[in-house]
């Protein structure tokens, strides 16, 4: 007989979205259990906090134009849980990097304005919150840019960056810093771990220093440390006399991880339990209620009840939605509904990579308040929904933030009924 | 203007290996390509190197020349091919009394083919199917096209050839009845570039009428057999397998680097740079995989891709067909059939007989030229293969090891270090991520240069200085090409990856932002 535990609210997946619900569930008194097959989107993503970056051509600001966005789309996530749902989720976030595990780091901007961040090619993304660390990066500021590469690092190459980066009209160049780690890479999680030693900071400072002109702003890989990111970027400003500013590189990304430390903090405060490693297998049911999934942990099966369930599993990316070679597509939890798949005979994906693809936009069927068709207790948040395409879009964690804050909502208010019934 | 002995057109296995033949004895040698070297007929194969076994009972003659030019090229061109060794099966989905007729049919033809039990074979390749009933060992291999057409290209350059990738014959100089070269025109420049040369070698495969029509010769008629492959991720199989039956359509997985390839299909098309896949093409592949290997529609497949066979049929009015029909290769004397001298054509074939097809070209050359001179292909090694070890999957990985500490890996599926990449972009002179991949497999692998093209990318700026419009360009096109080969067959595993890949391009980078100059 295996194990049983009994939870308010299971939470299947641990990225934004997921970690999002579980923990205002948990703040909310709710006793909520996520289970996660690994640690979600965070660790790909660069950190930034994108609401609405391009529509189709590019958006400055998002609170402007997130109307216009979601009466174009009424199927869209945006339009599901209401434009007034993301500005508290995205100051609840805030709340939860303030009050986080890293010392003084916290985050800028809003749906007022997007910042325009380089990327690792040079190309401008549009984000509306950014980690402190890369907001000096906006391509507002005219200040020149000095590109900072680390040889060991090949996720990052500052000479192309700088060049795209004057391509699109900022001033800016690229110099290389030499660092012996023993050996010829090293990615940039393991540059990071080094970055929050204080001598290995010091270190990188008095290389880079001679490398430096006056009237610049410096562009390094995000490498600037896990545990204290702030502490290790306020330094290094005041060692280099000038702005410094961090560019996502290609994943493991390390700002991305910092946001999954400091969501699984908020959650572990809150009193929230946490599964990672945890393959959800077949689930039972009463009804149109989920009451039960089984899920396998180091080789043992646990049995998991529950009154709710959030599923944040994302869509295909995460593999929690599958395509198979009969070209027949389902969730594969759940087997819930699936909404927004080409009909027999349209094309799934087309010949040009930059198209629209048919299949992008596919994900679990909901209601207005998110809960997933054929079910009267699950609700879906995040990269599950159907009809977006965040990175065309520039609205994966806006939709994730939102998502997440409307479908524990929508749990509490049941909740709310049923204990005051 | 240059001016040459041969001018080869097509560099392409069979172009590539005219070129090689005729500077090893001595002629002097220009080769051109419309595109880079081998993205034909000869990229675009499974990469088997036949045992004969395939021909044996359909093509006798055909699977003879096979046996006789396997032996040869896995002794001259060993670093390209890897001995799998190659089975031939006979599965319950298989006429059981070909397995016999398949037996003779090597006897009969010099195929070396020896039966073995089924349950050897498993053990051998246990993903097979169970059920099989027959089975047969044949010296079946695996050949890195582009490997060999570069060590005959690199061989060749060093006897002085000179290799011109990207320029395209826009007319033949046809004086009279003696052609004397022809224009090219410089794909990335639109310069013009006139070649003058004694004998104007068409290797032209599947655009051999073509050709020939810029020469003003008619009724060279090549066929386009179209045909489909898949590369599936991993080695499903390590041993070529092919089912005992008459060859058909999706019935041979080849096990290459570190991917294998079912292929593949024949539609008859009018054009040879159709490049159409089609759907039911694709389902039917699949279903006939997992007739071989059961499971097979759960793994990744990695890429589609489509080649033409070159079926040549002589149309000339009043030719009749003198030459044994059931060759697989035509050499066309145009002064015998035509009256015009100075002018070859090469077509047909496949790419086990690519050496032979040279060397009875560079004959007719030498012939036309009136100066004999002996062919040493049959025994003289191409570069790389001095030491006469095949290729073994494993190799990368052992260089690896052994540059450990000192080098970056670039790309992490093939196991390309920075300093190979380097090496490679300088030896090319090439700004195009399409070329290194062809050379190197860079991005060939299971992540499909997810990670890898970023980087190769920024190393392309790096080296030599190229500017970043160009490197721009080099990173889109890669992607919209490699686009091209993934999207008809994205599901399951290899879907996930692919919206990963999108996800680092799309999301992280924002390629499809990037600035463009003016």
């Amino acid at each position: 007989m295996s194990p049983t535990l009994t939870y308010d609210v299971l939470v299947l997946g641990a990225g934004v979205a997921g970690l999002t619900a579980a923990t205002c569930l948990a703040q909310r008194g709710a006793r909520v259990c996520v289970l996660a097959k690994g640690v979600g989107s965070t660790h790909l993503a660069p950190g930034t906090i994108d609401v609405l970056g391009r529509d189709p051509e590019l958006v400055r600001e998002p609170a402007d134009a997130l109307p216009g966005f979601i009466a174009a789309r009424p199927e869209h996530p945006y339009a599901l849980v209401g434009v007034d749902a993301i500005a508290p989720a995205l100051e609840w976030f805030s709340d939860c990097v303030e009050q986080g595990p890293q010392p003084g780091y916290r985050y800028t901007g809003g749906l007022d304005r997007n910042h325009l961040l380089p990327t690792a090619l040079g190309a401008l993304r549009p984000s509306a919150l950014v980690p402190e660390t890369m907001a000096g990066g906006d391509a507002d500021d005219g200040t020149p840019v000095c590109a900072v590469g680390v040889r060991v690092l090949k996720d990052f190459h500052a000479s192309l960056c700088a060049a795209n980066l004057e391509l699109g009209g900022l001033r800016a160049r690229a110099v290389d810093v030499h660092l012996d780690v023993g050996r010829a890479e090293a990615n940039a999680l393991g540059l990071a771990r080094r970055f929050d030693e204080p001598t290995f900071r010091a270190a990188f400072a008095a290389r880079l220093v001679p490398l430096l002109r006056n009237d610049e702003r410096v562009a390094l890989p995000a490498i600037l440390g896990l545990r204290d990111p702030h502490g290790a970027w306020a330094e290094l400003e005041k060692r280099v006399g000038r702005p410094v500013f961090e560019v996502p590189t290609l994943p493991p990304s390390v700002p991305g991880i910092r946001v999954y430390d400091l969501l699984r903090a908020a959650l572990r405060a809150a009193g929230g339990r946490l599964v990672i490693g945890a393959q959800a297998g077949s689930a039972e049911r009463e009804g149109d209620r989920v009451t039960a999934v089984r899920a396998h942990t180091s080789g043992h099966e646990t049995i998991y009840r529950t009154r709710w369930v959030v599923l944040a599993t994302g869509g295909f990316d995460s593999g929690a939605i599958e395509l198979g070679s009969d070209w027949q597509a389902r969730e594969t939890i759940l087997d819930l509904p699936l909404r927004g798949m080409p009909v027999p005979g349209e094309p799934r994906f087309v010949a040009d990579y930059f198209a629209h693809q048919p299949m992008a936009r596919v994900g679990v069927a909901v209601d207005s308040s998110l809960l997933a068709a054929g079910t009267s207790n699950v609700y879906v948040a995040g990269a599950a929904l159907p009809g977006a395409e965040p990175w065309r879009e520039g609205s994966g964690e806006g939709i994730a933030l939102a998502s997440g804050h409307r479908a524990a909502q929508s749990v509490l208010e049941h909740e709310g009924a049923v204990s005051a019934a | 203007m240059l001016t040459t002995d041969v001018l080869v057109i097509g560099g392409g296995a069979t172009g590539a290996g005219v070129a090689w033949d005729a500077a090893l004895r001595g002629l002097d040698v220009v080769l051109v390509d419309r595109s880079d070297l081998a993205t034909g007929t000869s990229g675009r194969f499974h990469g088997l190197v036949h045992s004969g076994g395939r021909y044996a009972v359909k093509d006798p003659d055909a699977a003879k020349e096979c046996a006789h030019e396997n032996a040869i090229i896995r002794r001259v061109a060993g670093d390209a091919i890897e001995d799998t060794g190659g089975l031939f099966v006979t599965t319950p989905f298989d006429d059981p009394s070909y397995a016999d007729r398949f037996a003779d049919g090597c006897r009969a033809t010099g195929v070396s083919c020896e039966e073995i039990e089924p349950g050897v074979a498993l053990k051998q390749e246990p993903r097979l199917n169970p059920a099989i009933s027959r089975v047969f060992r044949v010296p079946d291999g695996s050949i890195d096209v582009w490997q060999l057409v570069w060590a005959l290209a690199h061989g060749a350059q060093d006897r002085g050839v000179r290799i011109l990738p990207y320029h395209e014959v826009v007319a033949i100089h046809r004086e009279g009845d003696e052609v004397r070269g022809a224009r090219l025109r410089n794909a990335r420049t639109g310069e013009h570039l006139d070649v003058e040369a004694r004998l104007t070698v068409s290797a032209s495969g599947a655009w051999a009428g073509q050709i020939a029509q810029l020469a003003g010769i008619e009724g060279v008629h090549v066929m386009p057999g179209r045909g489909i492959m898949i590369a599936m991720s991993h080695r499903l199989l390590d041993t070529v397998v092919n089912r005992c039956q008459m060859p058909t359509d999706g019935d041979i997985i080849v096990p290459i680097h570190t991917v294998c390839v079912i292929g593949t299909t024949d539609v008859h098309t009018d054009d040879p740079d159709d490049h159409t896949v089609l759907q039911e093409e694709v389902d039917a592949m699949l279903e006939d995989g997992e007739r071989l290997v059961p499971g097979f529609k759960r793994a990744r497949a990695l890429r589609v891709w489509t080649g033409v066979r070159p079926l040549f049929e002589d149309r000339k009015e009043g030719v009749a067909s003198t030459r044994d029909v059931t060759r697989a290769h035509a050499l066309l004397d145009h002064v015998e059939r035509d009256g015009v001298t100075g002018f070859l054509t090469i077509t047909g074939g496949k790419l086990t007989t690519y050496r032979l097809m040279a060397e009875e070209t560079v004959d007719a050359v030498c012939r036309q030229l009136g100066e004999p001179r002996r062919c040493t292909t049959a025994t003289e090694r191409l570069p790389g293969s001095e030491d006469g070890h095949y290729y073994h999957v494993g190799d990368r990985l052992a260089r690896r090891e052994d540059a450990l500490l000192d080098d970056q890996l670039i790309c992490e599926c093939e196991l390309i270090t920075r300093r190979r990449l380097e090496d490679a972009i300088r030896r090319q002179g090439t700004a195009d991520l399409d070329d290194i991949r062809r050379a190197l497999r860079l991005g060939m692998g299971p992540c499909q240069g997810g990670f890898c093209i970023y980087r190769a990318t920024g190393i392309l700026h790096g080296v030599d200085g190229l500017d970043a419009t160009s490197a721009n360009t080099a990173l889109l096109n890669f992607l919209a090409e490699r686009w091209k080969g993934v999207f008809p067959i994205l599901y399951g595993d290899q879907l996930r990856q692919a919206r990963f890949d999108e996800w680092i391009f799309q999301g992280v980078l924002d390629v499809e932002h990037l600035p463009s100059a003016g």
